[in-house]
């Protein structure tokens, strides 16, 4: 894959098309946090039919589900499904996911993060580790985007660190759990209405906190001692909620235990921690992709545009070396998503080492590309109305969120020192 | 019922058009779009067999080189088939030419209603949808801004510059829709898809009875003899308000006898 296909191209350009004429003008009101951006997804779900795709995909997953394990009693969970071949002539699930990722952080990269977390993570862990029962009960209206989810693992302290420092517990209490705990920086946590929430097993014994089994929740707004705070004051990606969770003695029974039983398959907890790392890296991928296409395209025009002793600063080569640069940028970052979209359409995936290179890059990349955007525009860059310093402050994000720079370091030298 | 949608490809408005030096045709070599205008009649289309319960929507489009990039737009937002006219003795064509040729495609599609935009975006010379009425002798209903069909006639308010006025004509006729007629849907993901499968016959001048001598530079009756630079703006006059500027602006209406 070199290029989109035609048919990606046509996606392309409709949800282009969508997001200059729904998103573009309220990009003002959903920054300034007068607007959360749930509706304007809605919208999305609704104009592309992506709500009804999604709804087809929920059967066939639940069918899939079902039939592994008939009966559906505690400790149902279907076990893991061989990748689904999507041959690359469909355009792959993968790039239907990705491409409306890269239109809309042309403009918003917030609503992106809003949407995946909802979508990606909440929805994504429920139907890979829940029984049918909780896929039917959460998942369904998650992944339509009926309902709104948020996925809390990090803590005031641990986040990198988070599965080893995690604070909150949960206690056994007959057939019963009661949680206790606060999540700091959880996307969508002041809307949720579906909360995926890990916890410490507390089962009364003398295992050291660190080396205690995790456990997922699954929550509804609204529970007795769960209360979810306003949206935090932020750097950037104001158009994504961001907040805190504080749990005390919330009383859930085993149906809201994800998988209905403490049993560790595959890992459990922790594992279920890191299954979303490398579609979400991916992800972030796709995102920096979407920014840098809009800061190179915006910073090309603005270079030809702006005149300065009789000439346009495009004539000047240290403004050539940023344009440059950026499209060497666009140009990588590009083919690593391309990348990940074939090996997807070939039932292949990347290793958790390749996903965290791509994010790594991607990341600092979408970072730089947009800082350089705005040193390109001068004041202007400067200036809200020319948008790339609103991109600038967004990208940053991208290498803090879904592991910190440091950490895919990390990851990936790891990987090269174990072999 | 089963409407015919005539849709227009064209090179998209948003790159910088170039002439033939020769011919001064619209160079078209490039990739062509769905002519925007041309979505309004596949949406009302679309909706108007939606409301008959029944029936399907097929396109008909003369546009050079094999090109289906603009038909596979309108199929992803749900038209059934397309009917694709291209061939190089159709190069040159003017508009009557254009009209012949979409009228035999039209043809063959037994349609009960023919929806065309009320001019394209590129040529608008806003005449052909009229002669393909002439040539298959149908009625003809032009600056549709709504439309509605009741049994087996079409409800047509028809733009006016004083308002509109109420039409109704038999069935088959061909009307021209008007930007606003109805919104336009974005092509579901789901249609995308689905667009790629369906078919579009692809048929020469030839298969449709016609000859060089009747479509094509060989049958065209009109040439462009030349073409000049368009004038450019003159700066306006501006006018400073000191509380008298109403005034002036009517006066300055009046001099163009706009008022
Ligand atoms: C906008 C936003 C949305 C978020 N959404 C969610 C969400 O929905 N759910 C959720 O659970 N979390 C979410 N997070 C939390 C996010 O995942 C964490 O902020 C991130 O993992 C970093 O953790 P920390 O903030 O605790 O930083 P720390 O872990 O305290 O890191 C501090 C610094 O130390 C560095 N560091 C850490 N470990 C090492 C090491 N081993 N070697 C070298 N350097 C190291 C880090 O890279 C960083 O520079 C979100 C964060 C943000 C900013
Ligand atoms: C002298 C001359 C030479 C030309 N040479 C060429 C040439 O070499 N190559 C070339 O491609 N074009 C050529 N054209 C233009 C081409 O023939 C136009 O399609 C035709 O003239 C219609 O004109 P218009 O765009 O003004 O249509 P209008 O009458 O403004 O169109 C109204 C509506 O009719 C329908 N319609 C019009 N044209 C088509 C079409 N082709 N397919 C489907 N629906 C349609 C659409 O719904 C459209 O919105 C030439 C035109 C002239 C006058």
């Amino acid at each position: 894959m070199f290029e989109w296909s035609q048919e990606q191209q046509m996606v392309r350009d409709a949800v282009r098309r969508f997001v200059e004429a729904e998103i573009a003008p309220h990009v003002d009101a959903l920054e300034h946090g007068d607007l959360p951006p749930y509706d304007i997804i809605r919208k999305l779900y609704a104009t592309f039919g992506m709500d009804a795709v999604a709804r087809d995909r929920f059967e066939r997953q639940l069918a899939r589900a079902r039939s592994r394990r008939p009966g559906g009693g505690p400790g149902d969970r279907p076990e893991e499904a061989p990748p689904e071949k999507e041959g690359a002539g469909d355009g792959g699930a993968a790039a239907m996911t990705l491409i409306p990722i890269v239109e809309l952080c042309r403009f918003c990269p917030g609503i992106v993060t809003a949407m995946g977390v909802s979508v990606g993570l909440a929805a994504g862990t429920i139907m890979k580790r829940g029984t049918p029962a909780q896929m039917e009960r959460w998942g369904l209206d998650l992944l339509t985007f009926d309902k709104i989810g948020a996925w809390a693992i990090t803590e005031p302290g641990s986040g990198s660190d988070a599965l080893g420092g995690m604070l909150a517990t949960a206690r056994r209490d007959g057939e019963e759990y009661v949680l206790n705990g606060n999540k700091t920086f959880i996307t969508n946590g002041p809307y949720a209405d579906t909360i995926v929430f890990y916890a410490k097993l507390d089962d009364g014994s003398d295992t050291p906190v660190r080396d205690r089994q995790v456990l997922t929740f699954l929550l509804d707004r609204g529970m007795p001692g769960l209360e979810q705070s306003k949206p935090f004051r932020k750097m950037g990606l104001h158009s994504s909620p961001t907040g805190e969770l504080f749990l005390s003695d919330v009383r859930v029974g085993r149906d809201r235990l994800l998988g209905e039983t403490e049993e560790e398959r595959d890992g459990g907890g922790r594992e279920s921690a890191k299954d979303n790392f490398v579609t979400e890296r991916a992800g972030v991928a796709a995102m920096a992709l979407g920014v840098i296409e809009a800061c190179l395209e915006l910073s090309v025009a603005y270079a030809r545009d702006r005149m300065l002793w009789g000439q346009p600063i495009g004539d000047r080569q240290l403004i050539q070396l940023k344009l440059a640069k950026m499209e060497v940028a666009r140009l990588n970052v590009q083919n690593l998503v391309f990348r990940h979209i074939e090996l997807s359409a070939a039932g292949k995936s990347l290793t958790l080492a390749e996903a965290s290179a791509m994010k790594l890059y991607s990341a600092q990349a979408a970072s730089e590309v947009a800082m350089e955007a705005v040193q390109l525009f001068g004041g202007n860059g400067y200036m809200a109305e020319y948008r790339v310093e609103q991109l600038a402050r967004d990208a940053k994000v991208f290498q803090i969120y879904a592991g910190t720079d440091e950490i895919q370091v990390t990851h990936i030298a790891k990987d090269l020192l174990r072999r | 019922m089963n409407v015919v949608v005539c849709v227009k490809q064209i090179p998209d408005p948003a790159a910088p058009p170039a002439l033939d030096p020769g011919t001064h045709n619209l160079v078209r070599s490039g990739k062509l779009i769905l002519d925007d205008s041309d979505a309004y009649g596949v949406e009302m289309a679309l909706q108007l067999v939606d409301a008959a319960g029944g029936g399907e929507v097929t396109l008909v489009s003369m546009a050079p080189n094999g090109e289906t990039s603009g038909l596979r737009t309108a199929l992803a937002m749900g038209a059934a088939k397309a009917i694709l006219v291209s061939d190089e003795t159709l190069a040159g064509s003017d508009a009557l030419g254009t009209a012949k040729v979409l009228a035999a495609a039209i043809r063959r599609a037994e349609p009960d209603l023919v929806i065309a935009a009320t001019e394209s975006t590129d040529g608008y010379t806003g005449t052909t949808p009229v002669q393909v009425a002439e040539l298959l002798g149908l009625p003809s209903v032009t600056f549709a801004k709504k439309v509605e069909v009741d049994g087996q006639t079409v409800k047509v308010e028809r733009q006016t510059e004083a308002g509109y006025d109420e039409v109704t004509s038999p069935l088959p006729a061909v009307v021209t829709v008007t930007a606003g007629v109805v919104e336009p849907r974005y092509p579901s993901f789901k249609g995308i898809m689905a667009a790629k499968s369906k078919p579009v016959d692809t048929l020469t001048a030839a298969d449709l009875g016609l000859d060089g001598s009747q479509v094509g530079v060989g049958g065209a009756r009109q040439e462009i003899v030349s073409v000049v630079e368009a004038e450019a703006r003159s700066a306006g006059e501006v006018v400073v308000d000191e509380g008298d500027a109403h005034e002036r602006v009517i006066q300055f209406l009046e001099q163009l006898k706009i008022l």
